[in-house]
């Protein structure tokens, strides 16, 4: 039966059915919602786990490390400011191929200080080494979450959900929460066997010389591409269990036989989806959600986009001077086909601003000119902008 | 050279301590870190799991594939050692396992860059023991000063040259730092007195919590003196009444190792090239060694750590031998 | 198949791997053990090796203790007593507090092999092995005749009286070495097998050195000296002029001896403080002793002091004796051939043109010290009978550093040769001779010059807490009356006190500071003593050669040695 949760509650309450051993915790808008939820169900005893409520960011994803790499199922959760000041460490967790969860509540970063959503922060630790799965619904947060755990711990590689701050963190909505036992039937007690222990002893974090470094890159590199089996059968597993399907790398809806395609990443899919529907007069159009950004689904990417003439990639982060993020890499990725659709890149809705219905017509506009879309923010205020660039 | 009735690698096997570290480390010859290190992990036994932070203790025991730690062992980053150590006892007691959580840093990863970890890590009173290894300046990237470099101490930033006489700051008093977070249990040793040390690390781990040790351990590089004078120059920080050796229980001084016979400050920094300029002829180098003098003067005061009178612990029965040693168990 | 390791996720290592890598090879110098010599083991005139029963005893091992303690010196009950030793002089614990009391320990062991009965450890010569003679039974010939036999050889010792021990019989009062002791000793060395005591036999009257070498493989000759040296002032000698030797046997043998009311003794050494202190016991209410010299460790110069034992001065003094230092007689004053008194002088021995030290006496110091006697105690020279061949009219038998007399296997030592004047001092003589004998005979190497020497500047003093060397009880003047031994000598609990003491210089304590050390683990520690007599073993796979170990070890048995 669906209950009416917030979206931090229910990816606290998401979080705690996969018993973590380990939450190391620390505030950050818009974030901490989720970590007050994980409090109050420790309080409450309704979670066993240490709670530990660190002084940092740095120290939230360090204590889960060590946590992790002691052998225990561990968590952290973080946005903006926070995921750069762990950042540090994130790239670490993934080199020393230690599994733990950790959110992100997608947040703007500074500066100027904003504290409203965009993926800037996720999309700044692209090249962490992590594996970023990004939801659309909360909905899809709550079972994100639970198939996280289990990919993160067959792979023993750290997987970050990205989640949009406020878009969907503090959005009340109906929700179905799996039962306790739904979820221990899909994920198995946490074994890492890398892990601390003085009956067999192991030095975790050597310094790797220049005869050996590329091969663990190497390796390291390899495990996240073959991670994209174990997303697959995760989601696989627990469409079977929950009845739920959210495509596994990534998935599309829309006709499919249509020429134009939107791509984007978290909760603007929604509300191009709705878009699409309400403007049954435009074009028919293939809208393609991300899931999976790390690893990156070429082939899966390839498939879909076989057919389309043209593709508009939406993206809710900037790479400053260059422009596009996740376009450049589709860019890439669909160069290797024969025929590949013109690929467009827009940015939308950055620091907070508002997606709505609106901006679906114009991404078709885009879709349709003659000249292909490098990168542009799409939808700027050119009443703000200094005269100079207003034109 | 010896003749020997058994392999030596037969010996190695029987040997009476358990030792957390393997020969075959790469530190310099006489490194005093390593002769701490050692020292910790005999006192602390196999049952521990070791978080270490950047520095010559991590490069020179862990150069893949050969890892000189036999206890599990983890190195992340420079400044989370502390956030390491939390991580590791919260999941050890998660999964209701005993083993001890120790935390190993230099100077530089405890008094600066990693003090603001190690300052929660104390707060949130994990059951961690903390050592710090205190050779008084980033030694692993080139002997650069750091907050423990004691004033007038020629680092490579801070040099002695025409206008300045080594470092212009004070040593940080990170004791009475540490301690004031109302600490269980927080102490000096240095390597100059290994029983003592083994003490303190032994009473470090029996608490229940977070516990503190800063081991004065000299760095033959960077201090400027020959590898085998390590112990010798440790031992002169001691009884010169620069390097204190007491412990603290909640904020509390409740023990110190007096000094029988206190040594002239002088005769500590003579030992050693970082202080070569202070014995210059100018007033200025005259002024600054007097300085070093009063503030081990404010030690022994602050500390009471004049002797009455002979005692077995004291600067200089502490470190007496006997026949027999520790004898075989 | 290549054999490079294969990286694992993140990098991790097995853990130990690092014994894979040998530095080693980084070393330009290793430590290496050296034994070096103790001070006290040097300056033992005897060849004790005080450091290696003061360690035996430390560990609790008294008999092993005693059994070093007589490879050397069989006679340690005596020397215990009777030595001015040495060792203790030469001790490097001095320049931390004060000397180990070596000469307690020696003595404790001396005693307690007596009162356990521990047998010498000394396997009986061969049946037929050579026989070597030694004449004279005091503690030369004793020794040579002992040290032959650990030699593998069988011994002849011949001696004119009618008991073995010479001077420890014939001048060492009982008070300073009990009879028992003596006896003990030497009863229990003359009953070893292949040892024949031939008493009753004069040297030059009742055989000759050519029966002797006709009869033996080798002589050694330790008759000591048996002459006063002539005495006389101006001329006048006294009519009942005793000797001051010959009144010390008289009293040992007899008990008896002549009194006076005021006596003056001359001369610095043993005998005359012996002599003083047993007129004294026999009544004299003025005992003098006149000397040209300073009190022991109060002289000026060297060769300056009384060459006396200074505890034995000190005794001396406690007891009545009145020294009067830096004094000679100058004229005797006789009524008749009686002695009334005595002349002194300031007098010192003073450097003449030629840089010989001659005694002076200063002009305008004379006193009148009235005496009923004076005895003469200056020293006494070589009976010549049957030895005037070798000895060609010179006071004393040249030797060389060995003993040899430089006449076919004739060797020789104590006091004949001059330079030895102590009991110590003869028994290492009679021991260098034994060695040098065998080593000549048999054509083997003789025993190695001792080096090199573990100087006060080889000990590391931080590792040794100041610790009061034990006071000797003694007993009180009042009670020192007859024959007495006065210094009951050491608890056991006091000797295991004073050998723990020990810096153990030179050689390895076992304190475990080279293997708790080593920041290198390239120590290692072994259950039992190794070879080399130490616990530990260098791991040279691992030694980086920093030298932490050599200059922590306290004791200066760890070297650095240059590795090309």
């Amino acid at each position: 039966m669906p209950l009416a949760l917030e979206g931090s509650q229910a990816i606290a309450r998401a979080v705690a059915l996969c018993r973590p051993q380990v939450v190391s915790a620390y505030p950050i808008t818009p974030q901490t919602h989720i970590v007050e939820n994980i409090a109050k169900l420790v309080a409450d005893g309704a979670l066993d786990c240490e709670y530990v409520s660190v002084e940092s960011e740095h120290s939230a994803a360090s204590t889960a490390l060590g946590a992790a790499a002691a052998g225990a199922r561990a968590y952290t959760a973080t946005a903006s400011q926070g995921m750069l000041y762990m950042s540090e460490v994130l790239f670490d967790i993934s080199g020393l191929r230690v599994p733990l969860v950790l959110t992100c509540a997608n947040r703007a970063l500074s500066g100027p200080l904003s504290i409203w959503n965009d993926q800037s922060d996720s999309m700044a630790v692209r090249d962490a080494g992590w594996i970023q799965l990004y939801c659309t619904s909360n909905q899809e947060a709550i079972d994100t979450h639970i198939q996280a755990f289990r990919i993160a711990q067959e792979t023993t590689l750290p997987v970050m959900v990205c989640v949009d701050g406020f878009t969907l963190t503090h959005t009340m909505e109906p929700l179905e929460l799996p039962a306790q036992e739904t979820v221990d039937a899909f994920l198995p007690a946490h074994r890492f066997a890398r892990m601390l222990d003085p009956q067999a002893p192991l030095t975790i974090g050597t310094m790797v010389g220049p005869e050996a470094y590329s091969e663990v890159r190497h390796d390291h590199h390899h495990a996240l591409l073959a991670a994209a089996d174990n997303i697959l059968r995760a989601n696989a597993d627990w469409a079977a269990a929950s009845g739920r399907d959210w495509g596994g790398l990534l998935r599309a809806s829309g006709p499919a036989d249509a020429r134009i395609g939107i791509l984007g990443l978290g909760s603007l899919i929604g509300t191009l989806e709705d878009a699409a529907e309400q403007h049954p007069e435009l074009p028919p159009t293939r809208i393609i959600a991300l899931r999976a950004f790390r690893p990156f689904p070429f082939e899966a990417l390839q498939a879909i986009c076989a057919d389309l003439d043209e593709l508009v990639v939406v993206e809710r982060a900037i790479s400053p001077g260059a422009g596009a993020i996740v376009a450049a890499e589709v860019r890439a990725a669909l160069s290797e086909l024969p025929r590949a659709p013109r690929v467009h890149a827009v940015a939308a809705g950055l620091g907070g601003r508002d997606i709505g219905i609106g901006l679906y017509p114009n991404l078709l506009e885009v879709a349709q000119n003659e000249k292909i879309e490098r990168f542009r923010i799409i939808d700027l205020d050119p009443q703000r902008l200094p005269e100079e660039l207003s034109a | 050279m010896t003749a020997v009735p058994i392999p030596l690698s037969d010996l190695r096997r029987r040997q009476p301590r358990f030792t957390g570290i393997s020969p075959g480390h790469r530190a310099c010859q006489g490194c005093g870190e390593l002769l701490a290190a050692r020292l910790v992990t005999e006192a602390a036994g196999p049952d521990v799991v070791v978080a270490n932070a950047t520095g010559c203790l991590e490069v020179t025991t862990t150069n893949w594939p050969d890892s000189a730690w036999r206890v599990p062992w983890i190195h992340s980053l420079f400044e989370n050692t502390a956030a390491v150590a939390s991580g590791i006892e919260a999941a050890l007691k998660a999964q209701s396992r005993s083993s001890k959580v120790l935390a190993f840093a230099g100077d530089g990863g405890t008094f600066d860059i990693g003090f603001q970890a190690l300052s929660g890590m104390i707060e949130r009173g994990h059951n961690v023991l903390y050592v710090c290894y205190d050779n008084e300046a980033y030694m692993n990237t080139g002997v650069q000063r750091s907050g423990s470099t004691p004033v007038g101490a020629a680092t490579t930033t801070s040099p002695a040259g025409k206008e300045r006489l080594g470092k212009r700051h004070l040593k940080k008093d990170i004791l009475s730092i540490i301690a004031a977070h109302y600490m269980p249990y927080a102490a000096t040793a240095t390597v100059a007195y290994p029983a003592d040390l083994r003490h303190k690390v032994r009473r470090a781990i029996e608490v229940e919590g977070p516990t503190f040790l800063l081991v004065h351990s000299p760095c033959p590089q960077g201090w400027g003196h020959d590898g085998s004078r390590t112990v010798e120059v440790a031992r002169l920080g001691v009884q010169s009444g620069l390097v204190p050796l007491i412990e603290l229980e909640r904020g509390a001084v409740t023990g110190v190792m007096p000094i029988r016979e206190p040594r002239p400050v002088a005769d500590y920094l003579k030992a050693q090239a970082r202080f070569r300029h202070l014995f210059a002829d100018s007033a200025e180098a005259a002024r600054e060694l007097q300085h070093l003098q009063a503030l081990a003067e404010h030690n022994i005061e602050r500390y009471g750590l004049s002797a009455p009178g002979p005692e077995a612990h004291d600067s200089e029965g502490a470190d007496t031998v006997r026949r027999g040693g520790n004898q075989w168990a | 198949m290549s054999n490079k390791p294969r990286i694992t996720p993140g990098g991790v290592a097995q853990a130990g791997a690092a014994m894979a890598y040998h530095t080693g090879s980084w070393r330009t110098q290793r430590p290496t053990h050296v034994h070096a010599i103790a001070p006290c083991h040097h300056a033992c005139p005897a060849g004790e090796d005080p450091q290696a029963y003061l360690a035996l005893l430390d560990e609790d091992r008294p008999r092993e203790a005693w059994e070093a303690l007589v490879a050397a010196n069989p006679l340690p009950g005596v020397t215990g007593r009777v030595c001015p030793h040495f060792c203790e002089s030469a001790c490097n614990r001095s320049e931390l507090d004060e000397a180990v009391a070596i000469h307690s320990v020696e003595r404790f062991l001396g005693d307690e092999a007596l009162a356990q009965g521990w047998a010498y450890p000394v396997d009986p010569p061969a049946a037929d092995a050579p026989i070597v003679a030694a004449v004279g039974a005091g503690p030369a010939g004793l020794s040579f005749a002992y040290h032959a036999l650990q030699l593998g050889w069988r011994a002849r010792l011949f001696d004119a009286l009618p008991e073995a021990g010479g001077v420890c019989r014939s001048a060492i009062p009982t008070y300073r070495l009990p009879r028992t002791v003596l006896d003990g000793e030497v009863e229990r060395l003359l009953s070893l097998p292949g040892l024949e005591f031939q008493p009753h036999m004069r040297f030059g009257l009742d055989f000759d050195l050519q029966d002797l070498l006709q009869d033996h493989a080798g002589v050694f000759l330790g008759l000591g000296t048996q002459r006063p040296h002539p005495w006389d002032i101006g001329g006048a000698i006294p009519a009942d002029l005793h000797n001051g030797l010959d009144l010390l046997k008289e009293w040992l043998d007899h008990g008896s001896i002549p009194s006076y009311r005021r006596v003056a003794v001359v001369g610095g050494g043993n005998t005359s403080v012996d002599l003083a202190r047993v007129l004294k016991r026999a009544g004299a209410e003025h005992v003098y002793l006149v000397t040209h010299a300073a009190l022991p460790n109060q002289g000026e110069s060297p060769g300056d002091e009384m060459p006396a034992l200074a505890r034995e001065v000190a005794q001396a003094l406690e007891e009545g004796v009145e020294i009067l230092t830096h004094k000679g007689v100058h004229r005797l004053l006789l009524q008749g051939e009686r002695v009334v008194g005595v002349e002194i002088t300031h007098m010192k021995k003073l450097p003449d043109a030629s840089g010989h030290a001659v005694r002076t006496a200063f002009e305008g110091t004379e006193t009148v010290l009235p005496v009923d006697a004076v005895i003469p105690a200056v020293g006494e020279v070589i009976d010549p009978t049957g030895l005037e061949a070798l000895l060609n009219g010179a006071p004393y038998l040249k030797t060389d550093q060995d003993g040899f007399a430089g006449h076919a296997l004739v060797y020789a030592g104590g006091d004949m040769n001059g330079r030895s004047g102590t009991v110590t001092e003869a028994i290492g003589d009679g021991r260098r001779a034994a060695m040098a004998l065998h080593a000549r005979v048999r054509d083997v190497e003789a025993y190695a010059p001792l080096s090199p020497i573990a100087g006060w500047e080889q000990i590391n003093p931080a590792y040794y807490e100041p610790s009061p060397r034990i006071q000797e009880t003694v007993l009180p003047v009042a009670k020192r009356t007859g024959c007495a031994e006065i210094e009951p000598g050491p608890s056991a609990h006091q000797a295991h006190r004073e050998a723990g003491r020990c810096l153990s210089c030179g050689m390895c304590l076992a304190c475990d500071n080279c293997f708790t050390l080593c920041p290198d683990q390239a120590v290692l520690k072994s259950p039992e003593n190794l070879e080399d007599g130490s616990r530990y073993v260098f791991d040279y796979d691992y030694c980086k050669g920093c030298g932490l170990c050599a200059r922590e070890c306290p004791c200066g048995f760890i070297q650095m040695i240059d590795e090309y």
